[in-house]
């Protein structure tokens, strides 16, 4: 599977009373955004707002970000199975994406597992998203609507905007045009004989009340493992639906824009033979653990893989999850290296992963999300700062009069993200 | 939790979903639970027969609490 991936860079949003891209510039017809929003009945309002890098601007509670992205041909359309259709499937031929602007979905949905960007300050270098220009969808439930209704609304909001916005880029020329292509299993493997056959385990946070990540509309708890061409994730196959701790937190950008997958493409061919994507979850049953780590495992075999990165979505019981396939995996005669995120504690002497085993000897860390950080007073605020103190990351009276607060690193979008879609890390000594 | 009360001589039954945390935190004697939203009942069971399962598990708990173990043991 080939995919061609049309890079337009924007470097700035305006309303305007058409939706177009001119000189880099978005323009966006706000009335169109607002009442493609309000299509649904359960949510009662909607208002539109726009975060540029270096403002004095905070948006929380923040939901989801996505980029705007459209198929131009291949088939099949962005995000199947949830707002485009679910056949064909994508990840061929051609697509393009407005990069440089995101959707920003906000909402107080649960409230305390929805997270903050700051667009200037300190808080403002842990997050990716204080580095684009943002269309923030601050969206209001209609009446007492149930937690999981109000979070599907806002989920699919954020995506139909994104794909309102991501057909202005479709007649566009692309300032960049990279290529992307993973081979059937037996010719891929064949292409590169002497490199070392090398996975992608891509665990999908499905631990059920809403923590929730969609594959091609599937609920992911409901999955058993399988193989997916990478391509496939830049098109949106996979869709976040997820309430969890906002440092970690996959975000539809993050899946869209995986690091994990963007960096094997620069290996492949070169020192890697990059063969594709395992998909798996983090189910609350242990049953379903101890199943789906056999199966990755099954595959990793099956597919002759002499090795596999593998990054896991949250923490706490997702950490067995990770470390069920690293031992699995590796008895199955796979090497491999893991990618997660910490949590010492605020005095960092706690075991910073909740689960171990002996084979997770190769570990590359994404920071950790208990250190702490002053959050200054900004001039404005898009959404509402009522939360913080109940947002993971704040505590009680964490918030001062002015507005300022101290919270931990955790309740950042993306702070720890553990993809690696961050600028922290870790070092052995 | 676990092993600070235990510290005190008091023993403890964790019952828990995912055995093997139990077994990195060094509980000794553990009952692995139902699920981690619901670990000792069953809500897809109904209510009834959620309560008798409920009702069973404790019952097992307490007398994995008088049974004497050696080592980290799931009952």
């Amino acid at each position: 599977m080939k995919l061609e991936l049309g890079k337009i860079f924007i470097k700035d949003l305006q309303f305007k009373d058409k939706t177009y891209v001119e000189n880099g510039v978005l323009y966006v017809n706000k009335e169109e955004v607002e009442a493609l929003v309000l299509e649904d009945d359960k949510l009662a309002s909607c208002h539109l707002e726009i975060a540029r890098p270096g403002e004095s601007v905070r948006i929380t509670p923040v939901k989801d970000v996505i980029e705007p992205r459209v198929k131009v041909s291949g088939g099949g359309e962005i995000f199947p199975g949830v707002i485009g259709k679910v056949s064909p499937t994508v990840g061929s031929g051609r697509t393009h994406a407005l990069e440089g602007c995101c959707v920003v979905t906000v909402g107080k949905i649960v409230g305390f597992q929805e997270g903050v960007i700051d667009m200037s300050g300190p808080a403002a270098e842990y997050c990716p998203f204080s580095k684009t220009c943002n269309l923030c969808v601050v969206m209001e439930p209609n009446g007492e609507l149930e937690t999981h209704v109000y979070e599907k609304a806002a989920r699919l909001a954020g995506l139909k905007v994104a794909n309102y916005l991501g057909q202005a880029a479709k007649e566009l020329v692309p300032d960049e045009v990279e290529t992307f292509e993973t081979k059937p299993i037996f010719e891929q493997a064949a292409m590169y004989p002497d490199l070392p056959k090398v996975g992608y385990i891509h665990m999908l946070q499905s631990q059920g009340l809403l923590h929730d990540t969609y594959y091609y509309g599937v609920d992911a708890k409901q999955i058993v493992p399988t193989i997916m061409y990478p391509t496939e994730i830049m098109d949106g196959a996979i869709v976040s639906g997820n309430c969890v701790a906002p440092c970690d937190k996959v975000t539809t950008f993050h899946h869209l824009h995986n690091p994990v997958i963007e960096d094997c493409y620069k290996h492949h061919g070169k020192d890697i033979n990059f063969m594709g994507v395992i998909l798996t979850n983090e189910n609350v049953f242990l049953a379903d653990k101890e199943r789906h780590s056999d199966m990755v495992a099954k595959l990793c075999q099956w597919m002759q893989l002499d090795g596999v990165l593998i990054t896991e979505e949250g923490y706490g019981n997702p950490d067995t999850d990770l470390m069920m396939n690293c031992h699995k995996v590796e008895l199955a005669g796979t090497k491999v290296v893991l990618i997660t995120d910490e949590f010492p504690g605020k005095d960092g002497k706690s075991q910073s992963l909740a689960d171990t085993c002996k084979e997770a000897d190769a570990l590359s860390s994404c920071g950790q999300g208990n250190a702490t950080l002053q959050f200054p007073a900004m001039d404005h605020v898009i959404g509402t700062q009522d939360y913080i103190e109940m947002q993971i990351g704040g505590w009680a009276g964490c918030v001062n009069p002015d507005g300022s607060f101290e919270a931990e690193l955790q309740i950042i979008i993306a702070s720890t993200i553990a993809n690696g879609y961050n600028r922290l890390a870790a070092r052995g000594y | 939790m676990v092993k600070g009360i235990e510290k005190y001589g008091i023993p403890v039954v964790h019952m828990a979903t995912v055995v093997p945390i139990s077994l990195t935190i060094g509980a000794n004697r553990i009952i692995p639970g139902v699920g981690i939203p619901y670990p000792i009942g069953d809500p897809l069971q109904g209510e009834k027969d959620s309560y008798k399962l409920r009702l069973k598990m404790v019952k097992k708990a307490l007398e994995v609490l008088q049974t004497p173990v050696t080592e980290q043991t799931v009952f």
